[in-house]
């Protein structure tokens, strides 16, 4: 009896926190604040991919970024220029990433060491440069604008309202999905790789097949995050994708902790909202705000190190930690 | 039949030579020993046939067919299973879930019916998890199931390694030492686990350091010195070879230094 | 193209090459003693050039004295990175020390721009005056610097390493960490050393270079990556390697601007770096890929 409300209340706690989270709309008045949660809610979307590159591959993306940035500018181009319906252009931008991610993902893990975090940098960089140049697509520096505000059809909702729930929609089916991943056969063969790569391979898992799928994978993820970004806001410039953005992405998944959805989840939450203090405590005076957001790039790095030097588990590892101790007791 | 053929495997590192020219032949069903003084090249053998290394020169062959260079993931899926000197387990996972990983190239699920947990997902996995739960009570391990790998006493870790290499369901296992850290008790354990593992139809090479476990299980013996082949045998030829008894000698002698 | 034009290309390729070349050493040195990737050893170079520069307008040293008081700086940043923020580590896995790198270098480049500001700086040239005429082709005296400071460098670092005690010790580490433990070689200490040099020989490029080219708080991960494909190139392996992968990436950059387009200059270090992945993973230079004993 009891047993079995035990093994059933992580599903019951995440089911009763994805009603909350989709029935925010109607508590929350204030468009910014609810324009905050769907940032949130992008940045989701992404970590998900990155936490199972980075907590079950154990591989380190410096590019993600830009794999966001494939998605924001595809998916823009398409609906702006192109005139597809919207969901065409979500998969499309999606389809687009993962080639991407492919691309680079194949010829540099075949190989031994790290070179990987190393290709991901200069990936992003060269991107970086294209979304300048590239300006009958991207629009160069003025960036991509008349993106279409998605329509569903007969549902008559506020623009910032539709756009929550888009995002977040799809945030709580792609952590479903993920947790599928996590939990079932590949993320056992992503985990074992993460802890023996020469065991990994004695119980017939191949290294690299596993490391591309989670690339290819988290890639993909990151794509529908800007998908979403440029279908909600409406407007795609090349300074959202840089390299700042990418640390900013590894910090949430470095935070969060390996072998865990929730962890990089929660992480990203946090930090994502630090960038918009001002949003959640209104209180706040005008200095503290300008104060955090100048020494942001100083707080993520130190938080990317701290966490590294004294809890290398990250948050998932902590309340591994606390959970075994009190389930001793139980 | 035989169902390893090793034929004149070579391996140079630099200018130093592990293996010399071996050549012998693993034969169905049997418990076949690799013995030979410290440096003698058993591990670097073991590691070509698993294919974690390649040979400088010859072939390695498996029920016929040439398995030279082929990557270690591909052989275990045609049935070469291998266990570790220094053990490798996923060491964060439990026991139960070290053997289900040792499942992987049996069971099917893949990205999307993981993602879906489509029926034929959950029914495999709760079906691979009554095999790996059969397999530790055959290793003895069943009462630390839930037990992360890291907190498994010593001397247990490598029975763990064991029933994750069965998981894979070999028709080949290959040993590396599995009494190491054992005392007589447990190593009496192992002897009859091996008989039970060979009589569940699979072939076993070992490599192995405690003579007295080698002697009695042994159907056959190969013995290496130096990166050669001295002798090849049954045990009993094999304890009054006076090649291998030299051998041993010198390297107690040299111990003595 | 005549040859003047031709030459002034390969005059700047090899000015950028051995920038590169000091940064590859960085990045050969650090990863031959401990198997970890520097994802701030751009950094070290960033410090360099923006260091001096406020040395000479902030404290006002003069340039003779603001040059060396920034390499001594840097290295001293480099060995408390290696104390503080690696050493308590070392024995983790080497994925951990390079996100532990990546935090360090966010931390710097942020630090970096709260102390020198935000703008783009320049260091007025050593020896000012006319650019010496080769050929037809203009060599400006700073890049005479780059390159005497550049053979400088290597040799000194030669001779620490063939001469030394502490280099003897370097290349055991490089060989072994175990084994050098136990014949008596203090590997931490060796580390925070290579550490150190990494550390000097980033600064020193970036003080050679930022009379040629402005200096910015964000330098770092542009330099760093090219440095690294420079290592790439020569396969992570000795320091003559390190420095050939650097010349060959600048010239092949120089000319890639004279023959085919400038827009994506910077795309050429990747894609040289994807194809030498790729195509042969131990380097230009290597036999074959190392063996795993």
């Amino acid at each position: 009896m009891g047993g079995a409300w035990r093994r059933h209340l992580p599903a019951i706690v995440s089911a009763a926190l994805a009603v909350v989270v989709l029935a925010l709309p109607l508590a929350v008045s204030d468009r910014y604040l609810l324009k905050v949660f769907m940032f949130v809610g992008l940045n989701v979307i992404t970590v998900a991919g990155l936490a199972v590159l980075f907590g079950l591959a154990g591989q380190v993306s410096l590019g993600h970024a830009a794999f966001v940035g494939i998605g924001a500018y595809a998916c823009g181009f398409l609906t702006a220029r192109a005139g597809w319906p919207w969901p065409a252009a979500v998969v499309a931008a999606v389809a687009i990433a993962a080639a991407g991610g492919l691309a680079l993902a194949l010829p540099t893990l075949r190989l031994r060491g790290h070179y990987l975090g190393m290709a991901t940098l200069g990936f992003s960089m060269i991107l970086g440069i294209a979304f300048v140049e590239a300006k009958a697509i991207t629009g160069g520096n003025d960036g991509l604008s008349g993106i279409p505000l998605p329509a569903f059809g007969a549902l008559d909702l506020d623009p910032a309202t539709a756009s929550y729930l888009l995002v977040w929609g799809t945030a709580v089916l792609v952590l479903l999905l993920a947790s599928g991943i996590v939990r079932g056969r590949p993320g056992r063969a992503m985990t074992a790789l993460h802890g023996s790569e020469m065991g990994a391979q004695a119980c017939g898992i191949d290294p690299i097949r596993v490391k591309v799928t989670a690339f290819t994978l988290s890639a993909a993820l990151a794509g529908l995050s800007g998908a979403l970004y440029a279908l909600t806001v409406g407007f795609v410039s090349p300074t959202s994708f840089a390299l700042e953005t990418s640390i900013i992405l590894l910090a949430m998944v470095v935070l969060g902790g390996t072998r865990s959805l929730a962890g990089p989840v929660l992480a990203a939450v946090l930090l994502t909202l630090l960038t918009y203090v001002d949003a959640i405590l209104p209180g706040l005076s005008k200095e503290a705000v300008a104060f955090l957001q100048d020494w942001k790039g100083d707080i993520y790095g130190v938080v990317i190190v701290a966490v590294m030097l004294f809890a290398p588990a990250g948050i998932a590892g902590v309340a591994r930690t606390v959970r075994t101790r009190l389930g001793g007791s139980s | 039949m035989s169902v390893l053929a090793i034929r004149q495997v070579t391996r140079t590192f630099g200018g130093l030579t592990a293996l010399d020219g071996v050549s012998f032949d693993v034969h169905e069903g049997e418990i076949f020993s690799v013995i030979g003084p410290n440096g003698a090249g058993k591990s670097t053998l073991f590691n070509i046939v698993s294919g974690f290394d390649r040979p400088t020169g010859g072939s390695v062959a498996y029920q016929g067919r040439d398995i030279t260079g082929v990557r270690p993931h591909a052989l275990v899926r045609a049935g070469i299973a291998r266990t570790f000197q220094n053990t490798q387990l996923f060491e964060e996972l439990t026991v139960l879930d070290n053997v289900l990983v040792g499942m992987f190239p049996v069971t099917r699920a893949g990205m999307v019916s993981a993602a879906l947990r489509l029926p034929h997902a959950l029914r495999e996995q709760r079906l691979a998890t009554e095999e790996a739960q059969r397999l530790l009570r055959m290793v003895g391990l069943e009462e630390f199931a839930s037990t992360p790998a890291a907190d498994l006493p010593h001397g247990l870790r490598r029975l763990l390694e064991i029933a994750r290499a069965l998981a894979t369901r070999p028709r080949v296992m290959l040993l590396d030492e599995p009494a190491a850290g054992l005392d007589s008790a447990e190593t009496r354990e192992l002897a009859s686990l091996l008989y039970r593992v060979r009589d569940s139809g699979a072939t076993i090479v070992v490599v192995e350091h405690d003579m007295g476990l080698v002697m009695e299980v042994s159907d056959s013996i190969v013995v290496l010195d130096r990166g050669r082949k001295i002798a090849e045998g049954p045990p009993m030829l094999i304890q009054k070879d006076p090649a291998v008894i030299e051998a041993y000698l010198g390297e107690e002698a040299s111990d003595d230094d | 193209m005549g040859v003047p034009e031709l030459l002034q290309f390969v005059v700047s390729g090899l000015k950028n090459g051995a920038i590169y070349a000091l940064i590859a050493l960085g990045f050969s040195l650090v990863y031959s003693a401990t198997g970890v990737i520097n994802f701030a050893q751009g950094e070290f170079y960033m410090l360099g050039g923006m260091v001096a520069v406020w040395a000479m307008r902030s404290l006002g040293l003069p340039l003779l004295a603001a040059v060396p008081a920034a390499v001594v700086v840097t290295v001293a940043v480099g060995a408390l990175v290696e104390r503080l923020a690696l050493r308590p580590r070392r024995f983790e896995p080497p994925l951990v020390l390079i996100i532990i790198t990546i935090g360090v270098s966010m931390v710097l480049q942020s630090l970096a721009r709260h102390l020198f500001g935000p703008d783009e700086l320049a260091l007025p040239a050593f020896t000012p005056g006319p650019s010496v005429v080769v050929l037809g082709a203009a060599i400006e005296r700073q890049t005479l610097w780059v390159w005497g400071l550049t053979a400088v460098a290597l040799i000194v670092l030669w001779l620490i390493y063939t001469r030394t005690k502490l280099g003897l010790a370097m290349r055991a580490t490089a060989v072994s960490h175990d084994a050098s433990r136990l014949v008596g070689v203090d590997t931490a200490r060796v580390v925070m050393v290579v550490f150190a040099l990494a550390a000097a020989l980033g600064a020193l490029a970036g003080v050679a270079v930022a009379p040629l080219t402005q200096t910015a708080y964000d330098v770092g991960a542009r330099i760093g990556l090219k440095g690294f494909a420079a290592a790439i190139l020569g396969g992570l392996g000795g320091p003559v390697a390190a420095v050939v992968g650097g010349l060959v990436l600048g010239l092949v950059e120089s000319l890639s601007v004279a023959f085919i387009s400038s827009t994506y200059k910077d795309a050429i270090a990747l894609v040289l770096l994807l194809a030498v992945l790729f195509l042969k993973p131990s380097g230009l230079f290597g036999r074959s890929s190392r063996e795993k004993v």
